[in-house]
């Protein structure tokens, strides 16, 4: 089957203003995507995963026309990047800047009239078009109402509204779920999976791996510019079958976590914070025999654990394994 | 699968009026700047009247003053005309030249360029509305300084007069479009627009004719579209005379411009956009 969306040797580097003292400054090059090679197939469910600042936005926007790529090319719907730009924006509906990219001071259905309009959509079918959207997202008792007047997460749904607009073949939303309540993340992501099972070609970014598990057939984990793992859900897990995983939460200072990822036998170790508590992540050929050396070297470095437990392996914890690093970490280049 | 998409000429044309639609629904939403533009004019124009009258020792002998050096004895019109056009120079370097920083502020800049749609198309529109909109607020801020000041609005060739009101936004948008290239390197829009503005009123002779600059700087002014706009709308409405003596030869200078202006304008505009999207990426103009 021909890809609907063939991308090769896609490269990206910007160059990068430093700030010298007042009046001077330094230009560095920044390499945003290195030799991107990927193929997705039509009607399939594709995700983009990786930390803030891995290149996923970058590769979207160069996919989107928005940014030109310093080296490579990529077809999208049949059409090549920088020869067809027009059709290949026709080809695809996007989420890109989530609430932001709506005119405030319109209502609702005027932004998805004029957006309709900016599409070349004829005026029935943008009507149709946009009365079938507001219904199927529930939006009529506010799609009258100017958009300033709306919650982050209204002007979040009606970005996504605006997305479907021209039923084009490819929907690409970029972190969609941000800012989203959890009953209206689950809705949207139930939108999404009918949209997908009707055919509709979805790629789908985000830094949080029970989204791309609920919702994606394929993932390519991106790290730093660079496509590291890429394959269906159960291929990336498969791919840690001879390895296990370990999860401790507790107080794990700094000293304690250098010691156990200097433990024999440890391959990966990764550490994160939430709510005043650390998750220290481990990767190794046999968990369990781990167990007690693990135990004793985090105790003795001023640990104090609440919960330790070897666990089912996760996209995160593929992620760990290929970087040790976690999806938290925000790897920008500054 | 197809998208809704469909590339027709009538489906462009819709575009450009939406584009139009959209920008005067906005603008409904802000009285405040509906009024601003109605009486700014005014108040633009009172200064040097009243300052005038002053200097010149009243209505009647400022008149003959002014009568001797514009060809003129109706300052006040002048006045009021110069001020209009003025607005009009800056309310279109404000509407096209800083139409993608205001864009990229609000955050709607990506999903224009999203959709599939040539700039020229949206360029066209905000050109359009920026033309009804400037031509709409000099009839009625002209008229209302008229009034306030006592003078007859209804004078001398109306129609020529809004002919060259209406043929000079044209090289207008085109200058436009020079400086949102520039802004698009440089990002200091405000910065430049209000440089931009004071500097075409001083050149378009705002309060004064041109007459009076040195011949160096007199060419510069004569090489600046606005200033022949500014002066045919005078001369049609007030008799102070055409720079080529009969209005035709002044219209064609115009329309000159017409043709050379908006296509320097827009193919540097669109080479600048391509170097943009290709360094850092549209939406961080």
């Amino acid at each position: 089957m021909e890809p609907i969306i063939k991308i090769r040797g896609l490269t990206k580097i910007y160059q990068s203003k430093q700030r010298v003292g007042l009046f001077r400054s330094r230009t560095k090059e920044v390499v945003a995507l290195q030799d991107v090679d990927l193929d997705i197939f039509p009607g399939e469910s594709f995700g983009l995963l990786g930390p803030n600042g891995a290149g996923k936005t970058t590769l979207i926007k160069c996919l989107t026309t928005l940014l030109l790529p310093t080296r490579g090319t990529a077809w999208l719907n049949g059409h090549q990047l920088e020869r067809a730009e027009n059709a290949i924006r026709a080809s695809i509906g996007c989420m890109l800047m989530g609430e932001r990219g709506l005119y405030w001071k319109l209502t609702g259905r005027e932004n998805l009239d004029f957006f309709g309009a900016l599409y070349q959509i004829p005026p029935d079918a943008r009507q149709a078009q946009a009365d079938q959207i507001i219904a199927r997202l529930n939006l009529d008792e506010i799609i009258d109402r100017a958009v300033e007047t709306y919650s982050s997460g209204q002007k979040m749904k009606l970005a996504f509204a605006k997305a479907l607009l021209n039923a084009a073949p490819i929907l690409i939303l970029d972190e969609p779920t941000n800012t989203l309540d959890l009953t209206s993340a689950r809705e949207l992501r139930a939108v999404v999976r009918e949209l997908n099972r009707q055919g509709r070609t979805v790629v789908y970014t985000t830094h949080v791996m029970s989204e791309a598990e609920e919702l994606c057939d394929r993932v390519a984990i991106v790290d730093r510019g660079q496509v590291i793992a890429l394959g269906t859900l159960a291929e990336l897990k498969a791919s840690l079958n001879r390895e296990g995983v370990t999860k401790v939460e507790g107080v794990i200072p700094e000293a304690a976590f250098r010691a156990a990822r200097a433990l024999d036998g440890v391959m990966r170790a990764a550490l994160s914070s939430k709510d005043g508590m650390q998750e220290l992540v481990v990767v190794s050929p046999n968990p369990r025999a781990l167990l007690p050396q693990l135990i004793r070297a985090l105790m003795d470095n001023g640990a104090t654990l609440e919960q330790i437990a070897p666990t089912e392996v996760t996209l995160e914890d593929v992620f760990i394994a290929k970087t040790g690093r976690t999806l938290a970490e925000d790897t920008r280049e500054k | 699968m197809t998208s809704l998409t469909q590339f027709t000429t009538a489906n462009k044309l819709r575009l450009i009026w939406s584009v139009v639609t959209m920008r005067l629904k906005i603008l409904s939403r802000y009285p405040g700047f509906r009024l601003l533009d109605i009486i700014m004019p005014t108040f633009i124009a009172a200064m040097p009247i009243l300052l005038g009258q002053a200097i010149g020792g009243g209505a009647v002998r400022a008149a003959q003053n002014f009568q001797e050096n514009t060809g003129t004895a109706n300052y006040v019109a002048y006045l009021l005309i110069g001020s209009n056009v003025f607005m009009m120079v800056s309310g279109t370097m404000w509407n096209v030249g800083y139409w993608l920083r205001r864009e990229a502020e609000t955050g709607t800049l990506e999903a224009l360029y999203l959709a599939p749609t040539g700039r020229g198309a949206i360029l066209a529109g905000i050109a359009l509305y920026g033309n009804l909109r400037m031509t709409f607020n000099f009839i009625l801020a002209f008229t209302l300084g008229a009034i306030v000041f006592g003078v007859s609005p209804l004078q001398g060739d109306i129609l020529l007069a809004l002919i060259f009101l209406f043929i000079g936004l044209i090289p207008l948008f085109g200058i436009a479009l020079i400086y949102g290239a520039i802004i698009l390197r440089i990002k200091e829009a405000n910065a430049l627009i209000r440089l931009a503005q004071w500097g075409a009123s001083l050149l378009m002779g705002l309060f004064f004719p041109i007459a009076i600059f040195p011949g160096w700087l007199r060419l510069i002014a004569l090489a600046f579209p606005p200033t022949w706009m500014n002066n045919g709308v005078r001369a049609s409405l007030l008799g102070v005379g055409f720079f080529f003596e009969q209005w035709y030869f002044d219209l064609a200078m115009l329309g000159a411009f017409c043709i050379l202006v908006p296509l320097l304008g827009y193919r540097l505009f669109i080479r600048t956009e391509r170097g943009v999207q290709r360094d850092a990426g549209v939406g961080e103009f």
